[in-house]
């Protein structure tokens, strides 16, 4: 027994709410439709087994607990783990005819959530690389500076041009790969190896993108080369010392602080100065 | 100038509900946030100032990467909601203070909501909703998606309330006399915060290493790591603002160019994710 035609759209279209980067939010998309536990009584109901998809779900939740995505990096991808994962673990387990409840269906629903979770992080990469053409289209508007064409680009490029990256890498492969069922998963990993090239170069250009936008933020704060050298006081403090972010913005505090009543006595000290400047001088002269 | 202006409550309303749902919709790895924060803005823009070119001035400030936990990142929304306010009323508010605060911000806050929000909340939220599913119960996933959703919604308003509270109070400290040394020291916890989030977020390692003869080699990322830790992050940031300051390159060329880099780095052996299935 299959998916069939209409339950894949449903199943397509729950990808694409519930993605990282999702049409449906960060709090009702990724982290409501897309914690696995509330994907199994969303595609329990698609496929009308509820029970069987919380039982699914809840197996594939336990791996995810605590799934914190620092910086946007990705271990895996909820929308394939959920839509993808779930509804295939359901067929495996049917197909198999074991119980669900069972500590050996569990297994599977695990096992089959972690490959296509780890296949789905070449989905998360092809929707935010998409995205990067339609906010191209932003930036021309922001250029352009008029007004009306900014105050109807923005939106679009926000709310709804990213539909289309949904499309093509949510909506196309959970439906593909729930109608071809389990097979498909296998020949995804034969035809896109991990050591192949093309995903080493996906996954390294993943790592190397960041180090633009941090690039960005330092165009704005580094005004001289000296400054290179605050920024190398926090990185050492993340790098070297194993600072988290809150332990460094404390310490970059204090050390703002440290400074800002430096600075305060600067001000300070020509107003004295006009006041009693020959005050000044002898007071100079008796130390 | 006889009236103050001020955001409208519709306005403000406007600009929560389009961050809360449009925070990561356009996400990309350059401009995480970006938009989402350009969008949720912009009704604030387009009521507090009169003329367009103002309007796309002011609403240019934003333009800069943003990205955070953005649930509780709603607050930096609310702050520069205020601070936008008190800008348009004609206080001294330049783009690197408002931005300064914005990068000081971001780095923490991400911290405490991974930890709170994403590390500690939704697994006890989770942790409670499993045990009500047993046996294929609906009553799990039925409490986890009210009590989050009911949770989160009043969380973030009251964190957006908040911030738009404490930037119109901020503004007096930070365009008073003593402006430009707060605001120097303001820069100065972005900038190093900034440091800390390269050497975080920022992954970037290197597979290469040479075999000498059976019993010597060379790892070269433990190398660079005994000359300094994470020194390929510090590299490839700076690389990335000499080419866009000095070399005038827009970030898209830059993209472009890390693509080549990491190809041929996968190439000559230097770049290997080493995952698997």
């Amino acid at each position: 027994m299959g998916i069939s035609m209409i339950q894949a759209i449903l199943l397509g279209l729950f990808a694409c709410l519930a993605s990282l980067p999702g049409m449906g939010g960060t709090t009702i998309g990724n982290y409501t439709l897309g914690r696995p536990l509330v994907g199994g009584l969303v595609v329990g109901l698609i496929l009308g087994d509820i029970q069987t998809g919380i039982i699914v779900g809840a197996a594939i939740q336990l791996v995810y607990i605590a799934l914190v995505t620092p910086g946007g990096t990705v271990s895996a991808d909820v929308r394939a783990v959920t839509y993808i994962g779930i509804p295939l673990a359901i067929l495996a387990i049917r197909a198999q005819g074991l119980d669900p409840n069972s500590e050996v269906a569990a297994g599977l629903a695990r096992s089959l959530g972690a490959a296509v979770g780890t296949l789905g992080t070449v989905l998360f990469y092809g929707t935010a690389t998409m995205n990067l053409v339609w906010q191209g289209i932003g930036w021309k508007a922001m250029d352009g500076g008029n007004w009306a064409a900014i105050k109807k680009t923005v939106p679009l490029v926000d709310f709804v041009l990213p539909w289309i990256s949904h499309i093509a890498f949510s909506f196309i492969p959970t439906v593909v790969i729930c109608l071809a069922g389990e097979s498909m998963v296998g020949m995804m990993k034969e035809y896109l190896p991990m050591d192949g090239v093309a995903m080493k170069t996906l996954f390294t250009v993943g790592s190397l993108l960041p180090a633009v936008g941090v690039a960005i933020l330092c165009k704005q704060v580094v005004q001289k080369s000296l400054d290179w050298v605050t920024f190398g006081f926090g990185f050492t403090l993340a790098a070297v010392m194993g600072c988290n972010l809150i332990a460094s913005a404390l310490i970059a505090v204090f050390f703002a602080l440290i400074n800002f009543k430096v600075e305060q006595i600067k001000l300070g000290r020509p107003a004295i100065a006009a006041a009693g400047a020959a005050l000044d001088d002898e007071e100079e002269e008796d130390i | 100038m006889a009236d103050l202006k001020k955001v409208s409550t519709a306005a403000r309303q406007s600009a929560f509900l389009r961050w809360i749902y449009g925070n990561l919709t356009c996400f990309s790895q350059e401009h995480m946030q970006t938009f989402g924060y350009l969008a949720a803005m912009l009704p604030v823009v387009d009521e507090l100032y009169d003329n367009d070119d103002a309007k796309v001035k002011a609403l240019s400030t934003y333009r800069t990467f943003f990205n955070t936990e953005p649930q509780i990142g709603t607050m930096v929304v609310g702050l520069t909601v205020g601070l936008e306010e008190a800008r348009a009323n004609g206080e001294p508010l330049d783009d690197d203070t408002i931005n300064g605060i914005r990068a000081g911000l971001m780095g923490p806050l991400a911290g405490l909501g991974d930890s709170i929000i994403v590390g500690t909340f939704i697994p006890i939220l989770l942790g409670v909703a499993l045990g009500l599913s047993n046996g294929g119960s609906i009553l799990g996933p039925l409490f986890y998606i009210i009590a989050w959703n009911l949770a989160m919604y009043f969380g973030m308003k009251f964190a957006f309330d908040q911030g738009y509270e404490l930037g119109g109070s901020a503004v007096e400290a930070l365009v008073g006399p003593q402006s430009a040394a707060l605001r120097d020291s303001i820069v100065m916890v972005g900038t190093m915060v900034i440091g800390a989030v390269a050497a975080t977020w920022i992954n970037i390692t290197t597979a290469l290493s040479f075999q000498f003869s059976a019993d010597s080699g060379l790892v070269l990322q433990d190398t660079l790591d005994s000359i300094y830790p994470k020194a390929l992050n510090f590299f490839f940031v700076w690389l990335c603002w000499y080419l866009m300051t000095k070399r005038k390159m827009s970030p898209t060329v830059v993209m472009g160019l890390l693509v080549v880099v990491a190809l041929v780095g996968v190439l000559v052996g230097f770049f290997d994710p080493g995952l698997s299935y």
